[in-house]
C-alpha cells in the first residue's frame, strides 16, 4: 500500500455534549481526487479541520506517507504539505496575486527586501500551470471568484503541497468556469497530486472523484469506496441513511390565472435592458442564467434596492411605485430570500425570534402602540412551527443555527410577512439534501396556496423540480422563455441553446448599428 | 468566526425536534453571567471597600453629590449609545450638549420665553443638530467617526461665534431648583429624571417597532433593509435622539450649577467623551452595534461616579484618578471577553 499518501485511523473528536467524529477512517491515494460527503453536522468540517491543523484529534492518528503525523497549527500543517483551499475566499483583496501567494514565505529576512522580480515569476509558474492568464501583480480583488479561486489552488501548490484539501470549491462559481476548474483538478491528479474534495453537489463529485468517504453522524457511512459503481442514489442513501425522494409533481400550467408581478420593457440603473417578464397568482416562474447574468440584480431592482429608470413595474396589474425597500415590502408585500443569509437575510447576533420578527413589527406595532414579544410570538411561531426550525429556543442567536435552519428562519420571516410575491434567490447554497427537499416541498405548497414565486436557481435539477416556467436570462437581457415539461435533458438542452444562442449573436462580427 | 458557527452546526441539530416556545437553560446562571450582575457586584465592592477606607463616603451630602453627577454621566452615556447601537459613534455630544445648554439660556436670558418652552427649544436644538449629523453620515456614506469629529468643532465653533463665548445667568428659578433639591436629603431630582429617561429607552428598544429597527438597522444594515426597513431613516432617528439625550444631559448641568457656560463641558465638549464611552461599554453594548443594554450603561456610568468620588474622597491624585478609570474601562472589557467565551462555550447564548 505504499500508494495511500495520506490516511487517517480511527479519529474521534468530542465537542461539549456531542461526539462531533467517531472511529473515522479514509485513505487517500497519490494522484486521486478523494470525495468527501456528508450532510451538514456529519463532522465533515470537524475532519476538515484535524486535517489542517486547527482541531487536535482526541483520539485515533494521521499519517502521512505511512508514518504517524502529529499537527502542531495550521501553519505546521502546511509545512508538512497539507494545502487547503477554503470554502471561504482567504486572499487579501487589496493583496497582488504573488503577495498573497507567498504570505506565509515573503519574509526570508524580516528586513530584507522582497524581490518583487522573483515572486511574480515563481508565482507566474504556478498560475501558467494552472492555465490562469493574469498578471501576478495586479490586486486579487479584480479578479473573477473563479480566477480567485484558481489563485487559492495555485497558492497551495506553491506552498509545495501534495495533498491538496478542497472544500466546496465550486459553490460560487459557474458551470462553465466549473469546468474549466475540474480541467485543472484532473491534470493536477495526473501530475501526482492527492486532493480532498467536499462538495454539496454530487453531480460534480460523480463527475471528478475516484474514491468517496462519507459520514453520517460522525461515523463513517461508507470508507475509502471506489466511485465506480455507486450511483446519485446510493450515495444519497449512504449520506441520509434513506433514498432521496425526488417529488414525482405535474406539471403546471398557471398562466391562465391573472399576474401578479410584470414588469414592462424594463430598463434599470444597473444594466437590464428591455427586460419583460410576468409572475402569475400561484405560479413558479424559475430565472436561470449563468452567474452575471443580472437575476439577483434584477430582484433587487424589483425590490426598489436599484432604480427603475425606465419601463413599468404592475402589482396586480396596477402601476407599482416602487422607491425602495420598505415600500415593496410593505405596501406590495414582495418579500426576496436572499442568495446570501449570512449578510442579507439574517441578522446573525440576533435571535430567532427577533429574525423572523422583523418584517411584521411595523404592523403589529400599528395595531397595538407596544410591540410585546408574546404578540411577535404570535404572529410569528405557526411559521417557524410549520417550516420546521430546530433551534434551543426562540431566543437563540440564529448565528449559532446551522445552515439549513438558517435558511429556514429567512423564509419564515416572509411567510410570517404574509407576502403575495416571494422572491427566492438559490435557496438551497449550502442546504443538505433534506433541507433542500422539504424547502422545494414548500416553495410548491405556498405556490399551491397562491403565492407568486420567483426562483432565481443555478441548480439545474433544482430549477426543473420547481419552476413552472423558466426564463432565461444573459448578460442582462431576457434571452427567452421556455415552459416546463420536467424532462431532464429537454429542459436543460433548450435552455443551453437560449444562453449559447446570446453567445453567438455576441460572437457574431458586430452589424452596424442604426 | 466560522470556526464557531461551524462547530454550532452540530449541537444546533443535536437539540430537541421543535422550537420550545421559552429559554428554560438555567435561568440562574444566565442571571449570574450577565453583565449587568458584574457591574452591580463589583459596585457593591467598591462601596463597601471606600466606606470601610473612608465613612464620610456613605454621608448623605456624599451619596446626594454622587447621585447627581451620576444622572449627568448616564444620561451623557445614553446619548452615545443610542448612536453606538448603529455602528457608529457621536464625537459631538458634548459639543451638541453645550450648544443645547446655551439655546435654552439664550432663549430664557434674552428672548425672556418662559423656562418650560426654553428646555424644549434647547432640546430641539440638540435634536436638530443631532438629525444634521445623521441626515450627513447618511447622505455622504462616511463614516460617522469622520462626520461627528467635524461637527463637533463646527457646532462649537459657531456657538462660541454667536454667543461671543458669554454665558447666560439669568436662568429661571423652576430650572434651577432641582439641582439643588433633594428628596429624603440624598436623592436628587436629576437622578430621578434620568431613571425616567431610562424607563423610556428601555421601553423603546424592547415594546417599540421603531426600537427594534434601530437595532436591527445597527447589527446588518444590508439584511435590515432588504427585509424593508429604512435604514436612513432609522440611522437618521438615532443621532437625533443622541441630540437630545445630550441636551437633557447639558441643561441638567445648567440646573446644577445655575448658568449656561461655553466651557462647562471642557473644549469642544471633549470633557464628555470619557463618560460618553465608560458608560456605554462597561454595560456591555457592543460597540460594531446591533446591541444595547440600557441598565448597563446606567450601571457602568453609576460605577465610572462612584470610583470617580470614592477615589477622590480618599484624596488620591485626579491624574491617579484618571489612570484607575482607564484600568477600569480595560479590565471590565477583558471580563466581558472572558464572560462572552465561557458562555458561547457552553452554548447560554
Amino acid at each position: 500500500m505504499s500508494d495511500v499518501v495520506f490516511q487517517t485511523k480511527g479519529l474521534c473528536k468530542r465537542f461539549p455534549g456531542v461526539m462531533a467524529l467517531d472511529d473515522v477512517a479514509m485513505d487517500l491515494k497519490k494522484g486521486s481526487i478523494h470525495a468527501l460527503l456528508g450532510e451538514n453536522g456529519a463532522g465533515k468540517s470537524t475532519l476538515i479541520k484535524i486535517v489542517t491543523g486547527i482541531h487536535k484529534p482526541d483520539g485515533g492518528t494521521l499519517f502521512l506517507d505511512g508514518a504517524p503525523l502529529v499537527l502542531h497549527g495550521p501553519r505546521d500543517a502546511i509545512a508538512k504539505g497539507i494545502g487547503v483551499v477554503h470554502q471561504e475566499r482567504n486572499l487579501i483583496p487589496r493583496f497582488s496575486i504573488s503577495e498573497n501567494m507567498f504570505l506565509e514565505k515573503l519574509d526570508s529576512h524580516p528586513l530584507k527586501r522582497i524581490d518583487y522580480q522573483e515572486l511574480h515569476r515563481q508565482a507566474r509558474h504556478w498560475l501558467e500551470m494552472l492555465g490562469l492568464d493574469a498578471d501576478p501583480a495586479i490586486p486579487v480583488e479584480k479578479l473573477s471568484v473563479a480566477r480567485m479561486q484558481l489563485v487559492e489552488i495555485a497558492k497551495a501548490l506553491a506552498l509545495k503541497s501534495h495533498v491538496l484539501l478542497l472544500d466546496e470549491p465550486t459553490a460560487s462559481l459557474t458551470p462553465h468556469e466549473t469546468d474549466n476548474l475540474f480541467a485543472v483538478l484532473n491534470r493536477l491528479r495526473d501530475d501526482g497530486v492527492s486532493m480532498i474534495f467536499v462538495s454539496h453537489k454530487l453531480e460534480e463529485v460523480q463527475e471528478i472523484c475516484d474514491r468517496v468517504t462519507v459520514l453520517r453522524d460522525g461515523k463513517n457511512a461508507c470508507e475509502s469506496q471506489p466511485m465506480e459503481g455507486l450511483g446519485r442514489q446510493d450515495i444519497v442513501k449512504l449520506m441520509i441513511g434513506r433514498s432521496e425522494q425526488i417529488p414525482n409533481w405535474q406539471a403546471r400550467d398557471r398562466t391562465g390565472n391573472p399576474p401578479v408581478l410584470e414588469l414592462k420593457n424594463i430598463t434599470t440603473a444597473i444594466g437590464h435592458r428591455a427586460v419583460d417578464l410576468s409572475v402569475h397568482k400561484g405560479e413558479i416562474v424559475g430565472l436561470y442564467g449563468l452567474v452575471g447574468a443580472g437575476r439577483t440584480e434584477l430582484a433587487k431592482s424589483i425590490l426598489g434596492k436599484y432604480l427603475v429608470t425606465a419601463g413599468e413595474v404592475l402589482v396586480d396589474q396596477h402601476i407599482a411605485a416602487i422607491s425602495n425597500v420598505a415600500d415593496a415590502v410593505g405596501r406590495y408585500k414582495i418579500g426576496y430570500v436572499s442568495e446570501d443569509r449570512k449578510t442579507e437575510g439574517l441578522v446573525l447576533m440576533h435571535s430567532v425570534l427577533e429574525n423572523v420578527g422583523m418584517t411584521v413589527w411595523q404592523r403589529l406595532a400599528k395595531g397595538v402602540a407596544f410591540l410585546t414579544n408574546r404578540a411577535i410570538r404570535t404572529q410569528t411561531l405557526p411559521f417557524i412551527n410549520k417550516l420546521e426550525v430546530k433551534a434551543p429556543s426562540l431566543d437563540q442567536l440564529v448565528g449559532n443555527l446551522s445552515g439549513g435552519n438558517q435558511q429556514k428562519v429567512s423564509v419564515a420571516k416572509w411567510l410570517a410577512a404574509g407576502v403575495k410575491i416571494l422572491i427566492v434567490d438559490e435557496p438551497s447554497v449550502g442546504i443538505d439534501i433534506k433541507t433542500k427537499t422539504y424547502l422545494h416541498e414548500l416553495i410548491r405548497e405556498l405556490s399551491d396556496e397562491g403565492t407568486a414565486i420567483l426562483l432565481i436557481t443555478s441548480d439545474m435539477p433544482e430549477m426543473i423540480t420547481l419552476a413552472d416556467r423558466i426564463v432565461v436570462m444573459n448578460d442582462y437581457r431576457v434571452m427567452g422563455e421556455l415552459a416546463n415539461c420536467r424532462e431532464y435533458s429537454a429542459m436543460s438542452q433548450g435552455i443551453m441553446n437560449l444562453i449559447h444562442e446570446a453567445v453567438e449573436v455576441d460572437m457574431s462580427p458586430v452589424q452596424a448599428t442604426p | 468566526m466560522n470556526n464557531t458557527t461551524k462547530a454550532a452546526d452540530r449541537t444546533a441539530d443535536a437539540f430537541g425536534p421543535d422550537v420550545q416556545e421559552t429559554s428554560s437553560q438555567h435561568p440562574a446562571m444566565r442571571l449570574l453571567l450577565t453583565n449587568e450582575f458584574g457591574l452591580i457586584a463589583l459596585i457593591l465592592v467598591f462601596a463597601v471597600l471606600f466606606t470601610l477606607l473612608n465613612p464620610g463616603f456613605v454621608s448623605k451630602f456624599s451619596l446626594f453629590a454622587m447621585g447627581r453627577t451620576a444622572a449627568v454621566n448616564i444620561m451623557i452615556g445614553f446619548s452615545m449609545m443610542v448612536v453606538i447601537i448603529t455602528g457608529g459613534l457621536n464625537l459631538s455630544v458634548g459639543s451638541i450638549g453645550v450648544c443645547a445648554a446655551m439655546a435654552a439660556g439664550w432663549l430664557m436670558q434674552s428672548l425672556g420665553l418662559p423656562w418650560y418652552l426654553s428646555l424644549v427649544g434647547g432640546l430641539g436644538v440638540g435634536g436638530a443638530l443631532g438629525a444634521l449629523n445623521g441626515i450627513v453620515i447618511v447622505r455622504s456614506g462616511l463614516h460617522s467617526f469622520i462626520i461627528t469629529l467635524a461637527s463637533m468643532s463646527i457646532f462649537f465653533g459657531v456657538m462660541i461665534f454667536l454667543t461671543h463665548a458669554g454665558s447666560f445667568r439669568e436662568i429661571a428659578p423652576e430650572v434651577v431648583a432641582p439641582g439643588r433639591m433633594k428628596f429624603f436629603g440624598v436623592i436628587s431630582p436629576l437622578l430621578l429624571i434620568t431613571f425616567v429617561v431610562a424607563g423610556l429607552l428601555s421601553v423603546l428598544f424592547r415594546f417599540t417597532a421603531t426600537g427594534r429597527q434601530m437595532l436591527a438597522v445597527g447589527a446588518s444594515p444590508q439584511a435590515a433593509e432588504l427585509s424593508g426597513i429604512r435604514v436612513q431613516r432609522m440611522t437618521v432617528w438615532c443621532h437625533a435622539l443622541s441630540g437630545v439625550l445630550a441636551g437633557v444631559a447639558g441643561l441638567m448641568l445648567v440646573s446644577r450649577t445655575g448658568a449656561a457656560i461655553p466651557s462647562m463641558a471642557g473644549q469642544l465638549g471633549q470633557d464628555w467623551l470619557l463618560p460618553a464611552f465608560l458608560g456605554p461599554v462597561l454595560g456591555g453594548t457592543l460597540l460594531t452595534g446591533g446591541r444595547a443594554s440600557v441598565l448597563g450603561t446606567l450601571l457602568g456610568a453609576f460605577l465610572v461616579t462612584m470610583l470617580t468620588t470614592g477615589l477622590l474622597l480618599l484624596q488620591i491624585a485626579a491624574f491617579w484618578v484618571q489612570t484607575y478609570l482607564g484600568l477600569l474601562l480595560l479590565v471590565a472589557v477583558l471580563m466581558d471577553l472572558l464572560r462572552r467565551s465561557y458562555l458561547a462555550r457552553k452554548k447560554l447564548v
